[in-house]
């Protein structure tokens, strides 16, 4: 597919097709300005490539109307570099207004809520308020909340763009944990230390192009 | 659980921001008094007319030295007029009893008048009163025809100045209305910016779109609600001022304004309040939000 954004000299991907199975992992590196974003929107149905398609869990959204992507997000989770945490709400609040917002239930958010703040570590820590935690603390209740809803798909976009390598690499185990249950989990970053010891499918991008792409690869 | 939490939200949302919902809920109210003052006016000009041109007459009178033949080839012309609903002849006997039926209070000039100065006349009670024109023009040259009056005239006189008060007050209300959805959409606006981060993430994690949008709606639809509740007050008020105050005298000449009718309005003000709050607020969120 190809993605020109309106006033853009060049594409921002330019003739790019990529396969991801189910339960893969995937990383997407390159350059700032590569393109590597755009994936991701494309994904989430933010954006629309000019040309070719976009297939998700078997559907072509390309074509999806806006108003079915509320119904269609549900079945992707999604972690930013800036955790997108809300500040006034504990971390189980948080989670739990994803579930909420979705309309399910108090009574269903007390069952599952819990339980996967404990999955991503985060037991004991549920009634803090995001600036009581750390940065590595904070991004697990951005986890806890894109996988509370038990994607199929997880996107990661630059998730450990924040923190240091110690704590990066905490938040990996979590996400190749997650990746463990089934869920395919496509991340976007440039942190070689991180590709390296992963050793998972890596796709380089680079001036929209794809330059590479290796299973169990490095970084450059 | 949804309701309660849209209905929170709400009321969050409004006091967060009361400087701003009370300057909405005061031009909401004003604007739609005015509306509903207007509609009543409007109501009542129409139920006036229905009585007052029910009751209209056109007046030919004739010369005093008019002769018999002229009379009653004129008589017989008015009854053959299809514009003509009914005539009657008025005497100079019976116009002198009239004379001294409507100015009884004032004896000296009944005195005054001897019962053959008072010219003959036909009263016209006319099909459609507003056809005064046609009338004129086809008597007024007839043998032994003196004068022709309209009545409708004076009272057409009287109506436009109703009608000019309720175009007015329409016109006023339509400003008002404007100035308060421009208050709707600048609260709105900022109702949505205090909240973009919860916007994000409903956005991010699969929201409805009516889930994200409700709140707001209903912030507006709720400030605009209050003000047809204030405004039904305000004609409530108003209604006693009339009834009571310095605007009594007008009783007799406007057709009293019932509790019923009043009551009525509310329905009428508070769904354009409501709806068009609504309206106003959900393309500001299409605007703003990009949901």
């Amino acid at each position: 597919m190809t993605k020109t954004y309106p006033k853009a000299s060049r594409p921002s991907l330019d003739n790019v097709s990529v396969a991801i199975e189910k339960g893969e992992f995937v990383f997407f590196i390159g350059p700032s300005g590569s393109g590597k974003s755009t994936i991701i929107k494309m994904l989430l149905h933010e954006v629309a490539p000019n040309k070719g398609r976009v297939v998700v869990n078997g559907k072509d959204v390309t074509s999806m109307r806006s108003w079915k992507r509320p119904a269609f997000r549900r079945s992707i989770g999604c972690v930013f570099q800036d955790f997108r945490l809300l500040p006034n709400r504990t971390a189980y609040e948080n989670v739990a207004f994803a579930l909420e917002v979705i309309g399910k239930t108090k009574a269903v958010a007390r069952r599952v809520v819990p339980e996967v703040l404990e999955l991503v570590g985060l037991g004991g820590k549920e009634h803090r308020y995001p600036h009581e935690l750390s940065g590595g603390e904070q991004q697990r209740v951005a986890v806890a909340r894109a996988f509370v809803n038990r994607p199929l798909i997880l996107l990661a976009d630059e998730p450990t763009g924040n923190l240091d390598p110690d704590t990066s690499i905490e938040i990996m185990r979590l996400l190749d944990r997650i990746n463990r249950t089934g869920t395919t989990v496509v991340m976007v970053t440039h942190d070689s230390n991180i590709v390296n010891q992963m050793r998972r499918r890596v796709v380089e991008i680079e001036s929209g192009r794809i330059v590479r792409d290796q299973a169990r690869g490095v970084y450059g | 659980m949804r309701m309660k939490y849209v209905l929170t939200e709400v009321m969050v949302g409004l006091w967060r921001n009361v400087t701003m919902t009370i300057a909405m809920i005061i031009t909401m109210t004003v604007s739609l008094f005015l509306l509903g003052f207007s509609g009543l006016l409007y109501q009542k000009v129409g139920d006036m007319k229905d009585l007052y041109y029910e009751n209209v007459e056109v007046s030919i009178f004739l010369d005093t030295e008019v002769s018999a033949e002229e009379r009653t080839e004129l008589e017989a012309k008015l009854k053959n007029d299809p514009l003509v609903k009914e005539s009657t002849y008025v005497d100079k006997k019976e116009a002198y009893e009239r004379f001294q039926e409507m100015y009884k209070d004032a004896p000296d000039l009944v005195n005054a008048v001897k019962a053959d100065q008072l010219p003959e006349s036909f009263r016209l009670k006319l099909v459609n009163p507003e056809q005064y024109k046609n009338i004129y023009d086809q008597y007024k040259d007839t043998g032994g025809v003196e004068e022709i009056v309209d009545q409708s005239k004076l009272l057409d006189k009287v109506f436009n100045v109703l009608t000019g008060i309720q175009n007015f007050t329409l016109f006023i209300s339509v400003v008002m209305a404007a100035a308060a959805l421009l208050l709707v959409a600048n609260t709105i606006q900022v109702a949505a910016y205090s909240k973009r981060r919860e916007v994000a993430v409903m956005k991010l994690v699969g929201a409805s779109n009516w889930f994200i949008q409700a709140p707001f709606v209903l912030e507006a639809v709720v400030a605009g609600l209050m003000g047809a509740v204030l405004a039904l007050g305000w004609l409530v008020v108003g209604k006693y001022l009339l009834g009571s105050g310095s605007m009594a005298s007008l009783e007799g000449l406007i057709t009293p304004i019932s509790w019923s009718e009043i009551f009525l309005m509310f329905p009428i003000i508070a769904g354009i309040g409501s709806l068009v709050t609504a309206i106003t607020a959900w393309v500001t969120l299409r605007f703003y939000l990009r949901v």
